[in-house]
Protein backbone atom coordinates (compact mmCIF):
# COMPACT_ATOMS: atom_id res chain seq x y z
CA UNK A 1 0.00 0.00 0.00
CA UNK A 2 1.18 3.48 -0.86
CA UNK A 3 2.14 5.78 1.95
CA UNK A 4 -1.02 7.29 3.29
CA UNK A 5 -1.26 11.08 3.13
CA UNK A 6 -0.80 13.28 6.18
CA UNK A 7 -4.23 14.73 5.63
CA UNK A 8 -5.90 11.36 5.76
CA UNK A 9 -3.94 10.36 8.83
CA UNK A 10 -5.10 13.57 10.41
CA UNK A 11 -8.69 12.70 9.54
CA UNK A 12 -8.17 9.43 11.36
CA UNK A 13 -6.72 11.29 14.32
CA UNK A 14 -9.91 13.31 14.39
CA UNK A 15 -11.70 9.98 14.67
CA UNK A 16 -9.44 9.28 17.69
CA UNK A 17 -7.25 6.73 15.98
CA UNK A 18 -4.18 6.46 18.21
CA UNK A 19 -2.16 4.58 15.61
CA UNK A 20 -2.70 7.42 13.16
CA UNK A 21 -1.40 9.92 15.69
CA UNK A 22 1.63 7.75 16.33
CA UNK A 23 2.31 7.53 12.61
CA UNK A 24 2.19 11.32 12.30
CA UNK A 25 4.43 11.61 15.34
CA UNK A 26 6.96 9.24 13.81
CA UNK A 27 6.95 11.15 10.55
CA UNK A 28 7.73 14.50 12.10
CA UNK A 29 9.38 13.80 15.46
CA UNK A 30 12.93 14.36 14.35
CA UNK A 31 12.24 17.28 12.08
CA UNK A 32 10.23 19.19 14.65
CA UNK A 33 12.46 18.26 17.56
CA UNK A 34 15.55 19.43 15.71
CA UNK A 35 13.81 22.67 14.85
CA UNK A 36 12.59 23.19 18.42
CA UNK A 37 16.06 22.44 19.82
CA UNK A 38 17.57 25.06 17.57
CA UNK A 39 14.90 27.54 18.54
CA UNK A 40 14.95 26.97 22.30
CA UNK A 41 18.53 25.82 22.70
CA UNK A 42 17.23 23.36 25.27
CA UNK A 43 16.32 19.70 24.76
CA UNK A 44 13.81 19.62 27.61
CA UNK A 45 12.04 22.74 26.49
CA UNK A 46 11.95 21.39 22.94
CA UNK A 47 10.35 18.18 24.20
CA UNK A 48 7.80 20.16 26.16
CA UNK A 49 6.91 22.21 23.10
CA UNK A 50 6.62 19.10 20.94
CA UNK A 51 4.32 17.52 23.50
CA UNK A 52 2.07 20.56 23.44
CA UNK A 53 1.86 20.37 19.68
CA UNK A 54 0.73 16.75 19.70
CA UNK A 55 -1.69 17.29 22.56
CA UNK A 56 -3.30 19.98 20.43
CA UNK A 57 -3.36 17.75 17.36
CA UNK A 58 -5.01 15.01 19.40
CA UNK A 59 -7.59 17.33 20.90
CA UNK A 60 -8.42 18.89 17.57
CA UNK A 61 -7.42 22.39 18.60
CA UNK A 62 -7.23 24.65 15.55
CA UNK A 63 -8.19 21.85 13.26
CA UNK A 64 -6.38 21.25 10.02
CA UNK A 65 -7.67 20.66 6.53
CA UNK A 66 -5.98 20.85 3.17
CA UNK A 67 -7.34 24.30 2.41
CA UNK A 68 -4.80 25.55 4.96
CA UNK A 69 -1.84 24.32 2.97
CA UNK A 70 0.43 21.41 3.72
CA UNK A 71 -0.01 19.57 6.98
CA UNK A 72 3.68 19.84 7.81
CA UNK A 73 3.55 23.63 7.49
CA UNK A 74 0.63 23.69 9.87
CA UNK A 75 2.64 21.61 12.33
CA UNK A 76 5.64 23.90 11.99
CA UNK A 77 3.49 26.95 12.73
CA UNK A 78 2.09 25.27 15.83
CA UNK A 79 5.56 24.22 16.92
CA UNK A 80 6.97 27.67 16.50
CA UNK A 81 4.15 29.22 18.48
CA UNK A 82 4.37 26.61 21.24
CA UNK A 83 8.09 27.33 21.58
CA UNK A 84 7.57 31.10 21.51
CA UNK A 85 5.09 30.76 24.38
CA UNK A 86 7.39 28.52 26.43
CA UNK A 87 10.38 30.76 25.87
CA UNK A 88 8.33 33.74 26.95
CA UNK A 89 6.96 31.99 30.04
CA UNK A 90 10.33 30.77 31.16
CA UNK A 91 12.02 34.04 30.31
CA UNK A 92 14.66 31.81 28.93
CA UNK A 93 17.07 33.50 26.62
CA UNK A 94 16.90 31.80 23.29
CA UNK A 95 20.07 30.67 21.60
CA UNK A 96 22.21 33.24 19.88
CA UNK A 97 21.37 33.86 16.29
CA UNK A 98 23.76 31.61 14.47
CA UNK A 99 24.88 31.74 10.98
CA UNK A 100 23.24 28.95 9.07
CA UNK A 101 25.19 25.91 10.11
CA UNK A 102 26.19 23.05 7.91
CA UNK A 103 24.40 19.82 8.53
CA UNK A 104 26.31 17.48 10.76
CA UNK A 105 25.95 13.79 10.28
CA UNK A 106 24.28 11.90 13.08
CA UNK A 107 23.79 8.24 13.81
CA UNK A 108 20.43 8.00 12.08
CA UNK A 109 19.78 5.71 9.16
CA UNK A 110 21.43 6.41 5.85
CA UNK A 111 18.08 6.85 4.15
CA UNK A 112 16.87 9.30 6.75
CA UNK A 113 20.07 11.25 6.63
CA UNK A 114 19.98 11.37 2.84
CA UNK A 115 16.45 12.74 2.87
CA UNK A 116 17.38 15.29 5.48
CA UNK A 117 20.39 16.35 3.48
CA UNK A 118 18.41 16.80 0.33
CA UNK A 119 15.75 18.89 2.07
CA UNK A 120 18.40 20.79 3.95
CA UNK A 121 20.37 21.62 0.83
CA UNK A 122 17.24 22.85 -0.88
CA UNK A 123 16.19 25.18 1.90
CA UNK A 124 19.72 26.43 2.48
CA UNK A 125 20.04 27.16 -1.20
CA UNK A 126 16.69 28.94 -1.22
CA UNK A 127 17.65 31.04 1.81
CA UNK A 128 20.85 32.17 0.11
CA UNK A 129 18.71 34.03 -2.42
CA UNK A 130 17.28 36.26 0.26
CA UNK A 131 18.89 39.55 1.07
CA UNK A 132 20.76 39.78 4.35
CA UNK A 133 17.87 41.73 5.82
CA UNK A 134 15.38 39.11 4.69
CA UNK A 135 17.46 36.27 6.10
CA UNK A 136 17.58 38.13 9.38
CA UNK A 137 13.78 38.47 9.44
CA UNK A 138 13.28 34.76 8.82
CA UNK A 139 15.78 33.85 11.52
CA UNK A 140 14.41 36.20 14.11
CA UNK A 141 10.86 35.03 13.45
CA UNK A 142 11.47 31.31 13.03
CA UNK A 143 14.62 30.50 14.95
CA UNK A 144 15.04 33.10 17.62
CA UNK A 145 11.52 32.75 18.96
CA UNK A 146 10.69 36.42 18.50
CA UNK A 147 7.18 37.57 17.78
CA UNK A 148 6.83 40.31 15.20
CA UNK A 149 6.23 42.76 18.04
CA UNK A 150 9.53 41.82 19.63
CA UNK A 151 11.33 42.19 16.32
CA UNK A 152 9.81 45.64 15.88
CA UNK A 153 10.99 46.61 19.35
CA UNK A 154 14.48 45.18 19.10
CA UNK A 155 15.15 46.49 15.62
CA UNK A 156 13.38 49.83 16.12
CA UNK A 157 11.18 49.32 13.07
CA UNK A 158 7.42 49.97 12.97
CA UNK A 159 5.32 46.80 13.42
CA UNK A 160 3.64 47.17 10.03
CA UNK A 161 7.01 47.37 8.34
CA UNK A 162 8.23 44.30 10.19
CA UNK A 163 5.19 42.33 9.08
CA UNK A 164 5.54 43.33 5.46
CA UNK A 165 9.27 42.57 5.55
CA UNK A 166 8.70 39.10 6.96
CA UNK A 167 5.99 38.50 4.41
CA UNK A 168 8.21 39.63 1.59
CA UNK A 169 11.05 37.46 2.87
CA UNK A 170 8.82 34.40 3.06
CA UNK A 171 7.38 35.14 -0.36
CA UNK A 172 10.83 35.28 -1.86
CA UNK A 173 11.78 32.14 0.02
CA UNK A 174 8.76 30.39 -1.46
CA UNK A 175 9.73 31.43 -4.99
CA UNK A 176 13.35 30.44 -4.66
CA UNK A 177 12.45 27.16 -2.98
CA UNK A 178 10.09 26.31 -5.80
CA UNK A 179 12.82 27.05 -8.31
CA UNK A 180 15.33 24.95 -6.42
CA UNK A 181 12.87 22.06 -6.12
CA UNK A 182 11.77 22.20 -9.72
CA UNK A 183 15.00 23.10 -11.37
CA UNK A 184 17.40 21.06 -9.31
CA UNK A 185 20.53 23.09 -8.85
CA UNK A 186 19.97 26.78 -9.09
CA UNK A 187 22.69 29.21 -9.94
CA UNK A 188 23.31 31.01 -6.68
CA UNK A 189 23.91 34.29 -8.39
CA UNK A 190 20.75 34.24 -10.44
CA UNK A 191 18.38 37.02 -9.54
CA UNK A 192 14.84 36.00 -8.72
CA UNK B 1 -1.97 39.54 -5.24
CA UNK B 2 -1.97 41.63 -2.12
CA UNK B 3 -5.04 42.74 -0.26
CA UNK B 4 -6.09 43.25 3.30
CA UNK B 5 -6.31 39.53 3.95
CA UNK B 6 -2.88 38.78 2.50
CA UNK B 7 -1.51 41.35 4.93
CA UNK B 8 -2.72 39.23 7.83
CA UNK B 9 -0.52 36.31 6.89
CA UNK B 10 2.19 37.11 9.42
CA UNK B 11 -0.34 37.59 12.22
CA UNK B 12 -1.78 34.22 11.26
CA UNK B 13 1.63 32.56 11.39
CA UNK B 14 2.35 34.31 14.65
CA UNK B 15 -0.91 32.98 16.12
CA UNK B 16 -2.08 36.46 17.06
CA UNK B 17 -5.38 36.66 15.20
CA UNK B 18 -8.54 36.50 17.27
CA UNK B 19 -10.97 33.69 16.61
CA UNK B 20 -13.02 35.56 14.05
CA UNK B 21 -10.01 36.97 12.23
CA UNK B 22 -8.49 33.51 12.22
CA UNK B 23 -11.58 32.04 10.56
CA UNK B 24 -11.65 34.84 8.01
CA UNK B 25 -8.01 34.37 7.21
CA UNK B 26 -8.40 30.63 6.87
CA UNK B 27 -11.21 31.24 4.39
CA UNK B 28 -8.87 33.57 2.56
CA UNK B 29 -6.13 30.97 2.63
CA UNK B 30 -8.41 28.48 0.90
CA UNK B 31 -8.85 31.02 -1.91
CA UNK B 32 -5.39 32.51 -2.20
CA UNK B 33 -2.78 30.20 -3.71
CA UNK B 34 0.03 32.65 -3.05
CA UNK B 35 -0.57 32.85 0.70
CA UNK B 36 -0.95 29.08 0.80
CA UNK B 37 2.33 28.56 -1.04
CA UNK B 38 4.08 30.90 1.36
CA UNK B 39 2.67 28.93 4.28
CA UNK B 40 3.78 25.69 2.60
CA UNK B 41 7.33 27.03 2.23
CA UNK B 42 7.54 27.62 5.98
CA UNK B 43 7.06 23.86 6.38
CA UNK B 44 10.58 23.42 5.02
CA UNK B 45 12.26 25.85 7.42
CA UNK B 46 13.05 23.24 10.10
CA UNK B 47 15.58 21.73 7.69
CA UNK B 48 17.73 24.79 8.31
CA UNK B 49 18.40 23.29 11.73
CA UNK B 50 20.97 20.59 12.33
CA UNK B 51 19.37 17.20 12.81
CA UNK B 52 19.13 16.31 16.49
CA UNK B 53 18.45 12.82 17.80
CA UNK B 54 15.33 12.75 20.00
CA UNK B 55 15.71 12.49 23.78
CA UNK B 56 15.76 8.94 25.14
CA UNK B 57 12.23 7.75 25.86
CA UNK B 58 10.75 10.93 24.44
CA UNK B 59 8.24 9.27 22.17
CA UNK B 60 6.59 7.21 24.88
CA UNK B 61 6.57 10.15 27.30
CA UNK B 62 4.89 12.38 24.75
CA UNK B 63 2.37 9.84 23.49
CA UNK B 64 1.49 8.82 27.06
CA UNK B 65 0.90 12.45 27.93
CA UNK B 66 -1.16 13.01 24.80
CA UNK B 67 -3.45 10.03 25.36
CA UNK B 68 -3.54 10.63 29.10
CA UNK B 69 -4.95 14.10 28.46
CA UNK B 70 -7.89 12.39 26.90
CA UNK B 71 -8.68 10.37 29.98
CA UNK B 72 -8.34 13.40 32.20
CA UNK B 73 -9.61 16.22 30.03
CA UNK B 74 -8.53 19.23 31.98
CA UNK B 75 -8.45 22.72 30.68
CA UNK B 76 -8.97 22.99 26.98
CA UNK B 77 -12.35 24.10 25.85
CA UNK B 78 -12.57 21.87 22.83
CA UNK B 79 -14.31 18.69 23.84
CA UNK B 80 -14.24 16.01 21.29
CA UNK B 81 -13.65 13.05 23.51
CA UNK B 82 -17.26 11.99 23.89
CA UNK B 83 -17.53 10.99 20.31
CA UNK B 84 -14.85 8.46 20.30
CA UNK B 85 -14.59 6.99 23.70
CA UNK B 86 -14.45 3.25 23.83
CA UNK B 87 -15.85 2.53 20.42
CA UNK B 88 -16.32 -1.18 19.90
CA UNK B 89 -13.73 -2.61 17.58
CA UNK B 90 -14.83 -2.13 14.04
CA UNK B 91 -16.04 -5.44 12.79
CA UNK B 92 -16.16 -5.88 9.10
CA UNK B 93 -19.67 -5.67 7.81
CA UNK B 94 -20.78 -9.14 6.89
CA UNK B 95 -21.43 -10.27 3.37
CA UNK B 96 -24.94 -10.06 2.22
CA UNK B 97 -25.32 -6.38 1.76
CA UNK B 98 -26.64 -5.20 -1.47
CA UNK B 99 -24.47 -3.37 -3.91
CA UNK B 100 -25.29 -2.20 -7.34
CA UNK B 101 -23.83 0.15 -9.84
CA UNK B 102 -25.92 3.02 -11.04
CA UNK B 103 -25.36 5.27 -13.95
CA UNK B 104 -24.70 8.82 -12.84
CA UNK B 105 -28.07 9.92 -14.12
CA UNK B 106 -29.97 7.30 -12.18
CA UNK B 107 -27.83 8.00 -9.15
CA UNK B 108 -28.53 11.70 -9.41
CA UNK B 109 -32.24 11.05 -9.62
CA UNK B 110 -32.00 8.74 -6.65
CA UNK B 111 -30.08 11.30 -4.63
CA UNK B 112 -32.73 13.90 -5.32
CA UNK B 113 -35.36 11.41 -4.37
CA UNK B 114 -33.65 10.47 -1.12
CA UNK B 115 -33.03 14.07 -0.19
CA UNK B 116 -36.58 14.89 -1.21
CA UNK B 117 -37.88 12.29 1.21
CA UNK B 118 -35.70 13.52 3.98
CA UNK B 119 -36.60 17.12 3.23
CA UNK B 120 -40.30 16.28 3.25
CA UNK B 121 -39.75 14.65 6.60
CA UNK B 122 -38.12 17.70 8.07
CA UNK B 123 -40.82 19.92 6.69
CA UNK B 124 -43.34 17.63 8.22
CA UNK B 125 -41.73 17.55 11.61
CA UNK B 126 -41.95 21.30 11.78
CA UNK B 127 -45.67 20.97 12.11
CA UNK B 128 -46.67 21.36 15.74
CA UNK B 129 -48.72 18.19 15.72
CA UNK B 130 -46.45 16.18 13.49
CA UNK B 131 -46.68 12.43 13.96
CA UNK B 132 -43.84 10.60 15.64
CA UNK B 133 -40.72 11.02 13.55
CA UNK B 134 -39.84 8.08 11.36
CA UNK B 135 -36.30 6.84 11.77
CA UNK B 136 -34.74 8.72 8.89
CA UNK B 137 -31.53 10.67 9.07
CA UNK B 138 -29.42 11.90 6.25
CA UNK B 139 -26.15 13.65 5.76
CA UNK B 140 -24.46 14.92 2.64
CA UNK B 141 -20.81 15.77 2.47
CA UNK B 142 -18.56 17.21 -0.19
CA UNK B 143 -15.59 14.97 -0.69
CA UNK B 144 -12.21 16.68 -0.53
CA UNK B 145 -9.81 15.91 -3.33
CA UNK B 146 -6.33 14.80 -2.39
CA UNK B 147 -3.36 16.74 -3.62
CA UNK B 148 -2.88 16.40 -7.37
CA UNK B 149 -6.35 14.97 -7.92
CA UNK B 150 -8.69 17.05 -10.02
CA UNK B 151 -11.96 15.29 -9.36
CA UNK B 152 -14.81 16.29 -7.10
CA UNK B 153 -17.42 14.24 -5.38
CA UNK B 154 -20.37 14.18 -3.05
CA UNK B 155 -21.61 11.52 -0.71
CA UNK B 156 -25.07 11.14 0.73
CA UNK B 157 -25.74 8.86 3.68
CA UNK B 158 -29.27 7.97 4.53
CA UNK B 159 -30.22 5.94 7.57
CA UNK B 160 -33.59 4.41 7.02
CA UNK B 161 -35.27 1.55 8.81
CA UNK B 162 -32.09 0.14 10.24
CA UNK B 163 -30.20 0.26 6.96
CA UNK B 164 -27.51 2.67 5.88
CA UNK B 165 -27.76 3.74 2.26
CA UNK B 166 -24.74 5.35 0.79
CA UNK B 167 -24.60 7.17 -2.48
CA UNK B 168 -21.36 8.50 -3.86
CA UNK B 169 -21.09 10.58 -6.98
CA UNK B 170 -17.94 11.96 -8.50
CA UNK B 171 -17.10 14.16 -11.46
CA UNK B 172 -14.02 15.16 -13.42
CA UNK B 173 -12.50 11.80 -12.66
CA UNK B 174 -9.31 10.69 -14.27
CA UNK B 175 -10.01 7.75 -16.59
CA UNK B 176 -9.04 4.35 -15.22
CA UNK B 177 -6.84 1.93 -17.09
CA UNK B 178 -6.71 -1.86 -17.10
CA UNK B 179 -8.50 -3.33 -14.08
CA UNK B 180 -8.43 -0.12 -12.09
CA UNK B 181 -11.59 0.95 -10.29
CA UNK B 182 -12.57 3.76 -7.99
CA UNK B 183 -13.39 2.09 -4.70
CA UNK B 184 -15.47 3.67 -1.97
CA UNK B 185 -14.68 2.91 1.69
CA UNK B 186 -16.33 3.68 4.97
CA UNK B 187 -13.96 3.96 7.90
CA UNK B 188 -14.50 3.61 11.59
CA UNK B 189 -11.51 4.34 13.82
CA UNK B 190 -9.26 3.93 10.83
CA UNK B 191 -10.66 0.53 9.87
CA UNK B 192 -12.04 0.50 6.34
CA UNK B 193 -14.70 -1.62 4.73
CA UNK B 194 -15.30 -1.58 0.98
CA UNK B 195 -18.63 -0.04 0.04
CA UNK B 196 -18.91 -0.27 -3.70
CA UNK B 197 -16.73 0.48 -6.67
CA UNK B 198 -17.20 2.19 -9.99
CA UNK B 199 -15.42 3.12 -13.17
CA UNK B 200 -15.91 6.54 -14.73
CA UNK B 201 -18.16 7.10 -17.70
CA UNK B 202 -16.94 8.74 -20.90
CA UNK B 203 -17.94 12.03 -19.32
CA UNK B 204 -15.55 11.16 -16.48
CA UNK B 205 -18.39 10.81 -14.02
CA UNK B 206 -19.09 7.93 -11.75
CA UNK B 207 -21.48 6.93 -9.05
CA UNK B 208 -22.26 4.02 -6.82
CA UNK B 209 -25.10 3.18 -4.48
CA UNK B 210 -24.47 0.88 -1.57
CA UNK B 211 -26.62 -0.35 1.24
CA UNK B 212 -25.56 -1.85 4.57
CA UNK B 213 -28.06 -3.86 6.55
CA UNK B 214 -25.87 -4.23 9.60
CA UNK B 215 -23.07 -2.37 11.28
CA UNK B 216 -24.67 0.83 10.12
CA UNK B 217 -23.51 3.10 12.96
CA UNK B 218 -20.41 5.00 13.92
CA UNK B 219 -18.67 5.52 10.59
CA UNK B 220 -16.45 8.56 10.83
CA UNK B 221 -14.81 8.85 7.43
CA UNK B 222 -15.63 8.16 3.82
CA UNK B 223 -12.89 7.80 1.25
CA UNK B 224 -12.48 6.92 -2.40
CA UNK B 225 -9.30 5.24 -3.57
CA UNK B 226 -8.07 4.35 -7.00
CA UNK B 227 -7.52 0.60 -6.70
CA UNK B 228 -5.46 -1.50 -9.09
CA UNK B 229 -8.34 -3.99 -9.28
CA UNK B 230 -11.84 -4.66 -8.06
CA UNK B 231 -12.64 -6.61 -4.90
CA UNK B 232 -9.91 -5.53 -2.48
CA UNK B 233 -10.93 -5.81 1.16
CA UNK B 234 -8.19 -3.39 2.23
CA UNK B 235 -7.14 -0.32 0.28
CA UNK B 236 -4.07 -0.73 -1.89
CA UNK B 237 -4.34 2.42 -3.97
CA UNK B 238 -4.04 6.13 -3.34
CA UNK B 239 -6.85 8.04 -1.69
CA UNK B 240 -8.29 10.50 -4.18
CA UNK B 241 -11.35 11.82 -2.37
CA UNK B 242 -12.29 11.80 1.29
CA UNK B 243 -14.32 13.51 3.96
CA UNK B 244 -15.14 13.21 7.63
CA UNK B 245 -18.69 12.21 8.40
CA UNK B 246 -20.59 12.52 11.60
CA UNK B 247 -20.66 9.15 13.36
CA UNK B 248 -23.82 10.21 15.17
CA UNK B 249 -25.74 10.98 12.00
Amino acid sequence: MEKISDALLYERVRGKDKDALEELYDRYEKMLFSYLCKMTGDRDLAEEALQEVFVKVWRGVGSYDESKGKFVAWLVTMSRNAAVDLIRKQKKPSVPLDEIAEVESTDSSVEETAEWQEKSEQIHQAVRHLSEEQQKMVHLFYFKGYTHETIAEKCGIPLGTVKSRIRLALKKLKTSLQMVQEGGVLDDKREL
Amino acid sequence: MTNVNCDQLIDYLNGTLNEQEQKQFEAHLAECPECREIVDATGELPYLADPVEPNTGMKSRILDAVFDEEEHPASLAEERTKRDSPAPPATMAKRGFRTSKWTPLVAAALLVSLLGNAYAFYELSDQPDAPAAPEVAFETVDLQASEAFEGTGTAALVHEEGALNLLVQANQLEPTSGDQVYQVWLLKDGQPIPTGAFTPSQENEGAVFFSLDENTEGWDTIAVTLEPNRGNTMPQGEIVLSAAIDPEA
